[in-house]
Formats: C-alpha cells, structure tokens, sequence
C-alpha cells in the first residue's frame, strides 16, 4: 500500500520511442502527474516549406517506419486537394488496399509484439518465443503477409514508393492481385488461433468516458477518407478541422498537446470502433463480440482488442476490395490522374493505425509549400492519457508501488503511442575477447 | 524496405540470395541516417550491381524476414560499440555480449528497435551470419545532412563491405 510514491520511469519501454512517466503522490492525493515527451517531429513541417508540389509525400513517409503509408496517403491527400487533382476510383480503391495492410502491419506489431507480454507476465517479447511461440510465430507470419500486400502495391514494405499524387506509378498486375487474395485467405486459421489466445487475456478492469474522434464514412469502416467525427455527436468536413481542434505547447513537452471544443480526446483504434462499428464486416464484429467489445467501450486497454478486431476487418473487406478491382480491370489509363501546379491550400485527414492523422499544406503558385501544419495521432492523445491516469492511479492507490508502475505502463501503452521520429543509434557491449 | 539498386521493386519478401546489404536509420535523423548514405552509394557501384542493396529506413521486424532467407547479411547502421565518435567498426553479431538500450535518445526503429530484433532472432534461433558495420554518431538531431567528420568516413565503410564481401 503507497500512501506516497514517487514513480519516474524514463525512458518508457516498448512505446515507439522515448517518453517519460513521472507520478509523485503525497499522502495518496496525487501532487505531480506528467506524461513527458521530449521529441517531436515539428522539423518536417520547416522542411516542407520550399518544396515542390510532388516531394512532401516522401519526405513525410520518413517521419515513421510503422506509419509510413498514413503519412504518404495523408500528404497525398493535403496536395490533391490544394491542387485540385481528382484521382480515379481505380486509385482510391487501391490506396484503400495498401492502407489495410500498414493498419494490419502496425496492429500485429502492438498486440502481439508490445502488448502480449504485459498480458502474459513477460518483460518483452523475447521470452515470449519460449513461452508463447505460437504467439510469435502468427505474429511473424501476419506482418510478412502484411508487408507482402504494402509490398505488391506500394512497391516496398515501408515507405512506399509508388504511391504518389494523382495515383500510382505502376499498377500490380492481375496475378499479383490473384495471389494477394490467396495469401490473404489463407490467414483465416491464425486470425482463429489468436482469437482463442486473445480470449484468455485478463484485460484490466478501468473505465473512463471521454470523446472519442475518428473520421467517419457512409460506406466504409473509415481508414483512407471520411469526415471528422467525434462521439460527442457532432461532425464535420475534413477540410475544417480547424474549426474544432486546437493545439497548445505544454512547458514539460517539446509535442504540442490537443484539445477539441476545449476537451481532451482519445483518437485510435478504439474511437474508429466506438464511432463505426457498424461499418465493420460481419465476421470482425463475430469476433469483437467473442472477445466481449461492445460500441461504446469506455476502457482504454480493450484498445489492445479494438486493433485485432481492426485486423479482422481489414482482410475481410481486402479481400472484397480485390474482388472488385479485378472485377473493373486493372487500367493502366486510369493509373495517373493529371497535374498542375497551382496555388491553394489543402488538408488531408487520414486513420494512422494510431488515429487521426492530418497534413495541412499551402501552396503558392509555383507549387511549391509555403506552409506546413502536421497534427499527430500520438500527439491528439497526450492530454487523455494524462486524464486517464489521474483516474487509474487513485483507483489503485492500495496496491504497491511495482503494480501502480506497472498498471500506468500498460495504460499508456494500450494507446500505442508514436513518439519519436525514429532515431536507432545501436548500443552494444561487446565479448571481451 | 527498399532495393536500392533497383528502385522500383523491393523483393525483400520473396528472394533467396546469398547476401544482402542492408543500411538502417532515418536520413532525416543527421548522423543516424549513416546507413542509408552508405546504401545509397553502393547501389551506384557497378560491381554491387547483382549484390540486394537494400533501404531498411526505420522498419525494424522485417530484418527478420531478409534474415530468414540469406546465408550473409551486413547491417550499416550508426553503432556505440565503446568506440569514440567518428570511429569505423565492423563487429559480428556473435560477438555481442549485450544489446544496450540507450537511455537518453529513442533507440526506436518504430516498431521494436534493432536491439530487440537482433535479441530476438538470436532467440528464434535462426542461424545467419550477420555483420554490422558502422559509425559511431557525432549528433542525431532532426536535420538532413551527416556531420562532415560522419559523411567523410563513407569511404572507409565501402571499403569494409567490399573486404567483408570479397567485392
């Protein structure tokens, strides 16, 4: 029992980065609360300002090794609208393909790789292949089908190449799409077994009602387009964000916090399922309901769940999308939509796997950037995780200093959070020899 | 994953080759972006022309994956070995007692950092013959250029590769 703790864990393990946690409570009334993040990426909005019209979306795929597709597709979008180009529905169908599979890449990596050995009382995933190869093992195979799809469209497994604006440099041919398909069936079994591993996890018991902002489609469970919308009722144009969110620079944290309507928002996988489970194929709601996940769901760590669900989905509806691209004919004249350069400005609003993405670009008329303004999922999330762990720490006061540590870990990891641009110095100790 | 030399298709899923080159790091990350100069060089040279050249960028599982189906596999990366900055070294992953996470920058290659996912194949027991070779970092802050004392070490990395390959 901790009637004064002192928590400072820097930096984080298994979060994508480097963030700090400290908590320092006093007579069980927490005094000092903050999620510190000392990295951000506002250098690539500096950078894009001079660039031409056709640089931005490869220079901000390189933000991210996991959301390397959302960014591109979110660039993509912003110079599209500032420039007026109209891609096909061939290209949209596509975008929406490739999208699937960095959504199933970077939830596999999470559930299974980040998550799982919180559930299963492991430090990491390394003793996991001794204790749970089976976990490992699905999780391999899903992300190299994963990567296989990102692959055949985008032409690489990260940081796609032949994804630019007005559409696509080359088209996959029809036998590529064929044996997409066929690997894409092929995974039913591991979706099955993980199913039957997930329903043994013990998912913390934690409850805490905030707004939850996806964007949203008539049709589809959105991914690639929609517009904004947030539980609290209202929606709105993707072009109009602006209208609701704002952003502040919090002294403790080089990355901007978010507020909307002057509340804090959770964005990610479980907002897209509060706000558009109806949207999910039926087989992906057969499973979230196996797996008890039921729309609204006020519990940050069925996150964990939300993504799995995701996955589910997005080889159901891959599948079908596939169908109907093959069903249209691949057209090499409906691969490039036309471009020219103009002045305007242009918002592209994207689902990263961890939530709402935005790119806010202006052009002059030359095309070339002059202004830039990136919104961050993990950066719309900051404030919620800070509120819910104002919420989570009393409730678990009583227990000791080790199980608090852990509980506000798994907490902020269920929201998957992104927070450095990738930096890998390696660090080792060699065998004196 | 990107082949550089082939700039188009990345077969990085479906080719079983005798060896591969693999640069690491963010090219926007200063020094860090080391590995995907060194790449970017190579891909140029005639006599890599056959050799799969390839642009891990930040992706980290997927080494994994190239792992699995090559005999050789050298990593260019920027690497803290103990050496002091600007240093070259060219050190096998056997040779590794510890994978250190460093506790002041991200070590993060955005999904499980290259530490992990060596700690990992070595578990996994997948039996490759992995070499890294690389520079230790003047400064990894957000900018697009290598420290000149960092860029002038490229030739002495390409030189390390042809020895360790026999190119």
């Amino acid at each position: 029992m901790a009637n004064n703790l002192n928590i400072e864990v820097s930096p984080l393990s298994r979060v994508e980065g480097h963030g700090d946690l400290i908590i320092n409570v006093k007579d069980k009334k927490i005094e000092k609360l903050m999620f510190r993040i000392p990295e951000s990426p506002r250098f690539f909005e500096a950078m894009l300002v001079g660039r031409k019209y056709d640089e931005p979306s490869h220079i901000t795929s390189r933000i991210c090794g996991i959301c390397s597709v959302a960014h591109t597709c979110a660039s993509i979008k912003a110079t599209e609208e500032a420039l007026g180009i109209k891609p096909s529905e061939q290209t949209i169908n596509l975008r929406k393909l490739i999208y699937h599979h960095e959504n199933v890449q970077s939830n596999v990596l999470h559930v299974y790789f980040l998550a799982a050995p919180d559930f299963f009382g492991v430090g990491s995933v390394i003793p996991l292949v001794e204790t749970h190869p089976e976990i490992v093992n699905i999780a391999l195979r899903t992300k190299k089908m994963a990567n296989d799809m990102v692959r055949i469209i985008g032409g690489r497994a990260v940081h796609p190449i032949r994804t630019v604006i007005g559409g696509f440099t080359k088209l996959p041919t029809e036998e590529e799409m064929i044996k997409m398909k066929e690997i894409l069936q092929a995974s039913y079994p591991d979706l099955e077994k993980s199913l039957e591993i997930l329903r043994t996890l013990k998912i913390p018991e934690f409850e805490r009602k905030t707004e939850y902002i996806s964007i949203s489609d008539s049709v589809d469970y959105a991914l690639y387009d929609g517009n904004i919308k947030s539980t609290d009722g209202w929606e709105i144009d993707d072009q109009d964000y602006l209208d609701k969110m704002k952003e502040k620079v919090v002294k403790y944290s080089t990355a901007k916090h978010c507020w909307v309507n002057g509340n804090v928002f959770m964005v990610g996988a479980l907002a897209r399922f509060n706000n558009n489970y109806q949207k999910l194929t039926d087989n992906a709601k057969k499973y979230a309901e196996e797996l008890v996940l039921k729309a609204p769901c006020y519990n940050t760590f069925m996150n964990n769940i939300a993504q799995f669900v995701e996955i589910v989905h997005s080889i159901d509806d891959s599948i079908r999308l596939i169908d109907e691209i093959l069903e249209e004919g691949l057209d090499e004249d409906k691969a490039m939509a036309e471009i020219k350069p103009k002045a305007g400005r242009g918002v592209g609003v994207v689902e990263a796997p961890r939530g709402l993405l935005i790119h806010d670009y202006t052009y002059n008329d030359k095309g070339r950037v002059e202004k830039a303004n990136l919104i961050i999922p993990t950066g719309m999330n900051y404030a919620n995780i800070e509120k819910d762990m104002h919420a989570l720490v009393p409730s678990i006061i009583d227990k000791s200093e080790d199980e608090i540590k852990l509980a506000c870990e798994m907490l902020i990891r269920a929201y998957d959070p992104c927070i450095s641009c990738s930096a890998h110095l390696l660090n080792v100790k060699l065998v004196n020899k | 994953m990107a082949f550089i030399s082939k700039n188009d298709s990345d077969k990085s899923g479906d080719t079983k080759t005798n060896l591969k080159i693999i640069g690491f790091g963010n090219k926007y990350r200063s020094d860090d972006g080391i590995g995907i100069r060194v790449v970017e060089e190579l891909g140029k040279l005639d006599s890599f022309r056959n050799i799969d050249i390839i642009d891990g960028g930040t992706s980290g599982t997927d080494l994994i994956f190239l792992v699995k189906d090559c005999r050789k596999i050298i990593i260019i990366d920027a690497i803290d070995a103990g050496q002091d900055v600007g240093d070259v070294v060219n050190i096998k992953v056997d040779d590794v007692e510890e994978f250190i996470k460093s506790d002041f920058k991200s070590l993060s290659l955005h999904d499980l950092n290259l530490a992990d996912i060596l700690k990992l194949i070595k578990a996994l027991k997948i039996d490759a013959d992995i070499s890294i070779i690389g520079v230790k970092p003047k400064k990894i802050d957000f900018g697009d250029r290598l420290s000149p004392e960092i860029e002038k070490k490229i030739p002495e990395i390409i030189s390390l590769v042809k020895k360790e390959t026999g190119i």
